[in-house]
């Protein structure tokens, strides 16, 4: 057994003398030792501790929820008529209006809310309950508490 | 004179044996033997995919019912591992499809398994029964469907932690109507709603049915439903547990829960919300098992729940439960043999979470069963880890994670090399270990002396020098997997141990100092081990002292794999061939 006392041919001294020790900060070749060490690099690193990517997602929606973030709310939206519809994540949107817009876009159409339009599209929401409200009437925080899909209605419908 | 037993002789004793370990020792005494062992072999277990070619596989036993496969390196569980790195089922399924159509099993870890896979299986096997996919992904919703639909004999169908292209919930009303043999269903992983009737009916036309593990977007107020329909459970996974139930639900569930009475494992359990604590009490007395790794239940509750478990084996739970909690496991959970505590990440936000060394200490003075330990921790101390290992000398698994890198003993600023000393020359049966914190190469030797039966060594952030991988290359008789990211030494400790490597399932070391150069001399002379190098930014020319970000080094029979992705390099044999990438899209 080595005895690390006696001359080894892998003591620190005999090893490439440009690799940083652990304590340098700054790295001489192309390889950097990329160590979580503040709190704020452990939040962000994606690989330290060692915890499974579903547990880190969970772990993070609760931290944020602790604070008082929003956390991602997807939920389905269908435009009448097509039976394919999309997720969207509404805590992306800051209020009705750039939901809308952002609508709109994805559909290719106008799509308003609140009053009843023979021209255009108009938004409607499942709420916790099951019931289906027209979007638009209370507000928005409120709205991303009980939403669960969203629906593109005909003009006529409403 | 032939001194050979008959053939059917050494069938029937072989049919005895079996671990597969042994028969891999039994195979090697003579070729008579092989030939016996090969064709009474029916659990077949490969534990890296790229070892050898599934052709030989299905050659070589054809009484095969189970197989069971591995793929990406363990260390890709923590994102270390690029995609599209390898590990594809498919040349798997689709040998063993046209070759042991009499497959019954099939169990993958860390794989890629597509839809087509899936297709293959339902459509090639016609007695199968076992579908165990953990961390694997590539597949849909749509794959799964096929499973339900074809498979007849279907007992097992268990999706552990996937990545699942998730379609809808439809996949669940593909079990035909006929359809009675499940004995476990695990979805837990999905996202989608599965519709509450087909469930109900599918729970209501499996009499067998023993583990159901259920996904988070089924809600608390369907449960009850869904319980009174499998009162035999022995394991159960719920799914949301923070729907707001009014108190007549609340009672009907209570009533569904203590019917339950054959239940001994209990997980999912999301949001746990703690007024929902006591509609828990009658199912505790029984539990074996009890996974809150996703309740966010805080101390006092935690008490309220554990105090009542004491039969207790096996215990997943946040570090929410602090040091407190953790005493009163230590009183109340004698049975223990297993604990895993997460980190919540409270201590990121700097809120109060007492979770210390002390909590480990008191669970390894109280439980005297405790032989599997996950442990993460902000800090620790060589003191309590010399507690730890005096009081529990059975431990088989002990995995520290102190999450401050190089963070040394709190008390005494020494390294924790004393520490993890004691561990491995009190734990004597000792198979796998996972060490941090700041440590020299001193407790690598002190791991090489002494850890005379590991198996698996996980390190980061650890070490001064080569010397430590000499340590544990040249100590460690029965290492067989070893993986390493963030330490300071490379080439010299890798090419005097290489012969080592042979012996061992695979080497993992990245962020380390290891040159290009090295990679080629070991390759060069080691014919019988891949040496890939991993590189997502691979330098515009390539000396041989440049380092390398990632290497994955394994013993094979089946030479360098074809499937290598852009940012792999496979180092050949021959100098002149040097490094390429071959791979057939």
């Amino acid at each position: 057994m080595e005895n690390s006392n006696s001359y080894s041919p892998y003591s620190s001294s005999s090893v490439d003398s440009t690799k940083p020790s652990p304590s340098e900060s700054s790295v001489n070749l192309s390889l950097s030792l990329t160590f979580p060490s503040t709190s704020s690099q452990r939040e962000t690193s994606q690989d330290w501790p060692p915890i499974k990517p579903r547990l880190r997602d969970t772990l993070k929606s609760l931290r944020l929820r602790q604070r008082g973030y929003n956390t991602a709310l997807f939920v389905k939206v269908y435009m009448e008529g097509v039976p394919i519809g999309r997720k969207l994540d509404l805590s992306t949107f800051s209020g009705y209006k750039s939901l809308l817009e952002n609508l709109s876009h994805m559909f290719d159409t106008s799509v308003i809310c609140g009053t009843r339009d023979r021209k255009h599209h108009v938004l409607t929401y499942q709420d916790k309950d099951g019931d289906w409200m027209m979007v638009g009437d209370i507000p928005w925080d409120m709205f991303l508490e009980t939403v669960r899909r969203l629906k593109i209605t005909r003009p006529e419908r409403c | 004179m032939d001194r050979r037993f008959p053939f059917k002789v050494l069938e029937h004793i072989f049919s005895f044996v079996d671990s597969n370990e042994d028969r891999n020792s039994v195979s090697l005494v003579c070729k008579s033997w092989f030939e016996t062992e090969r064709r009474t072999r029916k659990r077949v277990f490969v534990g890296n995919c790229y070892a050898v070619s599934p052709l030989k596989v299905a050659r070589r036993f054809p009484k095969m019912r189970s197989l069971t496969l591995k793929g990406k390196p363990h260390f890709a569980d923590y994102n270390l591992v690029p995609d599209g790195w390898g590990g594809y089922a498919w040349p798997w399924i689709e040998a063993m499809a046209a070759r042991r159509p009499l497959l019954e099993e099939i169990r993958l870890k860390r794989m890629v398994v597509t839809d087509e896979c899936l297709e293959k299986i339902a459509a090639s096997f016609r007695d199968f029964k076992t579908l165990v996919l953990t961390s694997c992904e590539g597949f849909s919703t749509d794959g799964i469907a096929a499973i339900a639909s074809t498979c007849r004999k279907l007992r097992d169908l268990e999706l552990r932690e996937c990545i699942v292209d998730d379609l809808g919930g439809d996949w669940l009303s593909y079990f035909p109507e006929t359809s009675t043999s499940l004995v476990s269903l695990d979805f837990s992983c999905l996202d989608s709603e599965v519709k509450l009737s087909d469930l109900e009916r599918l729970l209501s036309r499996s009499p067998n049915l023993k583990s159901l593990k259920l996904n988070r977007s089924v809600t608390l107020d369907v449960l009850e439903s869904l319980l009174r329909r499998a009162p035999q459970l022995v394991e159960l996974g719920t799914g949301s547990f923070s729907d707001e139930l009014d108190p007549e639900e609340i009672a009907k569930l209570t009533k569904a829960l203590s019917e339950l009475k054959q239940l001994k494992s209990l997980s999912g359990l999301w949001d746990l919300l703690p007024e929902y604590i006591p509609l828990l009490y009658s199912v505790c007395p029984r539990l074996t098992s009890l996974n809150l790794s996703y309740a966010t239940v805080q101390m006092p509750d935690l008490i309220d729940l554990l105090s009542r478990c004491s039969k207790l084996q096996k215990l997943w739970v946040m570090d929410l439960i602090e040091d407190k909690g953790l005493k009163t496991v230590a009183l109340c959970c004698k049975e223990l043999r297993e604990l895993r505590v997460f980190p919540s990440g409270a201590d990121l936000d700097e809120t109060d979470v007492t979770l210390t060394e002390q909590g480990l200490v008191s669970v390894s003075e109280g439980c005297k069963k405790l032989e599997s330990v996950l442990y993460f921790c902000v800090q620790f101390t060589n003191a309590a880890l010399v507690s730890i290992a005096k009081n529990r000398p059975n431990f088989r698994c002990f995995r520290l994670c102190v999450m401050e890198p190089f963070a040394p003993d709190y008390r005494t600023q020494q390294p924790l090399d004393e520490g993890f000393k004691a561990i491995v020359e009190k734990c004597k049966d000792l198979r796998r270990l996972s060490v941090s914190g700041l440590l020299t190469d001193k407790a690598f030797e002190y791991i090489g002396v002494h850890a005379k039966k590991l198996r698996m060594l996980s390190i980061a952030f650890a070490g001064d020098s080569d010397l430590m991988l000499h340590h544990l290359l040249s100590g460690c008789q029965s290492l067989k997997k070893l993986e390493i990211r963030d330490c300071p030494f490379g080439d010299t400790a890798l090419l005097e141990n290489a012969a080592k490597l042979e012996t061992m399932r695979s080497l993992w070391m990245s962020s380390c100092f290891v040159s290009f150069g090295a990679c080629k001399q070991l390759s060069q002379k080691m014919p019988r081990l891949n040496v890939e190098v991993i590189d997502e930014h691979p330098p515009k020319t390539r000396p041989d002292s440049s380092p390398v970000e990632r290497i994955y080094i394994y013993r094979t029979v089946a030479g360098p794999r074809l499937d290598t992705p852009e940012f792999v390099w496979t180092i050949h044999k021959s100098p002149e061939v040097g490094v390429s990438r071959l791979s057939i899209r």
